[in-house]
C-alpha cells in the first residue's frame, strides 16, 4: 500500500523524457526478501503535479495504477553433508537442505534417487526424513518419517529452508570402502517446467504462479560410504606327546589356536569365538587364553569359559584390523 | 523559499486527500485545468532472429525482476496557459527505478525531502558515513514542464524494476 503522497516539487526539466536506459538490476535496497518482493503484493502508483494557472495554484493527482505481484516458483537443494556418510549396518544419513527461494509459500515435492552413474553400488532408499526440530541431526523417533508416496516438504514461506534426511541402506554385495551417492530432487508442488511458464490463478493471492530460472525444481547429490568389516578364524595346532616329539599318541597335549582377523574399515560386534572338544580328547583344565592372558576356567568375570563341553570366549566388538587368538589345550586319550 | 512554499501546499494537499476525500472531491468540484492519466505497462524483451527488442505488454503477470513502464499522461484542459507544472511520482515499495533516470529527471533518496540528479545524491551507508545513492535507492522522481499550452499533452515516464 502505497498511499503516502509525497510532495516537494521544483522546476528544471524535460517533458517526456523516457527512454531510460535498461540495464542496472537495482540492489534490493528495501527488500527484506533476497528472492524479491512477496507474491501478492500490490505495486500501486500515483503521480501528483502542481502547477500554476494565471494566478492561482493548484494540483492535480493521477488516477491510481495497480498490478498485482505474481507468484515466482523457485527452489534450491544443496547438500550439507561434507565427507560421504557412512553405512553400515545401520543406514547412511545424507543431509539435505531445500529452500523456497521463490516469492510465496509453497510445498516442495521431494524424490531420492540411488541410482547415480559411477555409483560403487546403488544403496536403498529406507526413508526420507524431515529434521522436525530443527536440529541438523537425524533423531530417531523425533522428527517426521515421510511416508513413502507422498514425500514433500511442509508449505515453506519465501527464504526459508528445510533440512531432509535419507536415509541409506547398504545393498547386499556392497564392499567395504565403496562409495556410492543418492539425488534429491525438490519440485514445486504448484508446477515446474522452462521458465517463464504460467500457471494461471495458482499464485498466492489469486494471481499467477510463473516459474522461475530454477525451472522450480532443484537437486543435489550426496555422497555415502560403505563401511563393512570381515571376519576369517583360522585354527591351528600343536602337538607335544610325552616324548617330547609331536606325535598324536595317547597322552599327547594338543594346543589349538583360533585366530579371528578382522579386516575392513568397520567394526564387527557380538562375536564369539566357540569350539568343542574333539572326540578322543580331554579338555586340559586351566589352558584356556586370549592373546596372552589366561582365562579361567568358570562363567565368571573373565570373557571366556573352558570345560569338557568346549570353549566359548566373547571378544565383543572388533575393529578392522585386529586379531583376537584364542588357544586351549586337549590331551589325547 | 519557493521550494518550501511549495512543500507545504502540497503536504496539505495531501492531508487533504488522505482524510476527506468526498469534501475534496467537492472543493474541486471547480475543475482542474490539468488532467493527469496514469498507466503501467511491462516491458518484455523479444528476441527474434538474433535481435532483442523491449515490446510494451499488459501486465498480466508480474513477478519481481521485470522492468515496468510509468506512464504520466497530462492535458490542459484550460482556456489559459499552465505554468511551473511539476509531476512527482513516490515510487511504489515494492519498485526500484530501473537506472540512472533520464537527463532532466529529477530523483530524490529520502522521501522527497531533497532532490538533484542521482549522481549528485548521497546516502547513509549501513557500516556509518555516506555512499552515493544507487537507482534502488531512489523514493521519488518528479518532472517539472514549464508551460503547458491551452489544448496541449504530453507524457512523462520512468522505467521501474519490481524488486
Amino acid at each position: 500500500m502505497n498511499t503516502y503522497l509525497i510532495p516537494l516539487r521544483r522546476a528544471a526539466g524535460i517533458a517526456g523524457c523516457s527512454l531510460v536506459a535498461l540495464s542496472v538490476t537495482a540492489p534490493f535496497a528495501n527488500s527484506a526478501h533476497a528472492t524479491g518482493v512477496l507474491a501478492g503484493t500490490l505495486i500501486e502508483n500515483t503521480a501528483t503535479a502542481t502547477y500554476q494557472s494565471g494566478s492561482t495554484t493548484g494540483s492535480v493527482t493521477s488516477n491510481k495504477v495497480t498490478v498485482k505481484v505474481d507468484e515466482l516458483l523457485d527452489v534450491a537443494v544443496a547438500t550439507l553433508s561434507t565427507a560421504p556418510a557412512t553405512a553400515n549396518s545401520e543406514p547412511a544419513v545424507l543431509i539435505y537442505a531445500v529452500t523456497n527461494s521463490g516469492n510465496g509459500p509453497e510445498a516442495f515435492n521431494l524424490a531420492a534417487d540411488p541410482k547415480i552413474s559411477g555409483n560403487g553400488f546403488d544403496g536403498t532408499i529406507k526413508s526420507v526424513v524431515l529434521d522436525s526440530n530443527s536440529n541438523g541431526v537425524y533423531d530417531p523417533g523425533v522428527d517426521t518419517v515421510l511416508t513413502a508416496g507422498s514425500l514433500a516438504t511442509p508449505v515453506l514461506s519465501p527464504d526459508k529452508s528445510v533440512k531432509v534426511f535419507v536415509l541409506v541402506d547398504l545393498p547386499a554385495g556392497a564392499s567395504d570402502a565403496q562409495t556410492s551417492q543418492v539425488r534429491l530432487t525438490a519440485t514445486s508442488q504448484t508446477g515446474s517446467g522452462t521458465p517463464g511458464t504460467s500457471f494461471a490463478g495458482k499464485g498466492e493471492g489469486g494471481g499467477d504462479a510463473v516459474v522461475g530460472l530454477t525451472t522450480a525444481s532443484a537437486n543435489s547429490l550426496a555422497a555415502l560410504i560403505a563401511s563393512l568389516a570381515n571376519i576369517t578364524l583360522t585354527k591351528s595346532a600343536t602337538i607335544l606327546d610325552p616324548f617330547g616329539t609331536a606325535k598324536p599318541v595317547p597322552g599327547a597335549v594338543v594346543t589349538y589356536s583360533l585366530a579371528a582377523k578382522v579386516t575392513g574399515s568397520g567394526t564387527l560386534d557380538g562375536l564369539h569365538v566357540v569350539d568343542t572338544i574333539p572326540d578322543g580328547t580331554t579338555y586340559v583344565p586351566g589352558s584356556l587364553k586370549l592373546d596372552a592372558s589366561v582365562l579361567t576356567d568358570g562363567a565368571d568375570g573373565d570373557a571366556g569359559v573352558g570345560g569338557s563341553s568346549g570353549i566359548d570366549v566373547t571378544l565383543g566388538k572388533i575393529t578392522g584390523g585386529t586379531t583376537r587368538t584364542v588357544a586351549f589345550s586337549v590331551k589325547i586319550n | 523559499m519557493k521550494l518550501s512554499f511549495l512543500v507545504k501546499s502540497l503536504a496539505g494537499a495531501a492531508a487533504m486527500v488522505a482524510m476527506t476525500g468526498p469534501a475534496l472531491a467537492a472543493a474541486q468540484s471547480a475543475p482542474s485545468p490539468v488532467s493527469l492519466k496514469g498507466d503501467v505497462m511491462l516491458e518484455k524483451t523479444v528476441t527474434e532472429n538474433g535481435v532483442s527488442k523491449v515490446q510494451l505488454v499488459e501486465p498480466k503477470v508480474v513477478i519481481p525482476g521485470d522492468h515496468l513502464l510509468f506512464t504520466t499522461r497530462y492535458h490542459n484542459d484550460g482556456a489559459q496557459a499552465v505554468t511551473n507544472f511539476v509531476v512527482t511520482n513516490p515510487l511504489p515499495p515494492a519498485v526500484a527505478l530501473s537506472s540512472e533516470a533520464a537527463p532532466g529527471t529529477e530523483v530524490s533518496v529520502d522521501g522527497g525531502k531533497t532532490w538533484g540528479q542521482l549522481g549528485s545524491l548521497k546516502v547513509a551507508a549501513t557500516e556509518g558515513g555516506e555512499r552515493a545513492a544507487t537507482a534502488g535507492d531512489v523514493t521519488h522522481v518528479r518532472w517539472t514542464i514549464p508551460s503547458i499550452a491551452p489544448g496541449a499533452a504530453g507524457e512523462v515516464q520512468y522505467h521501474g524494476i519490481v524488486r
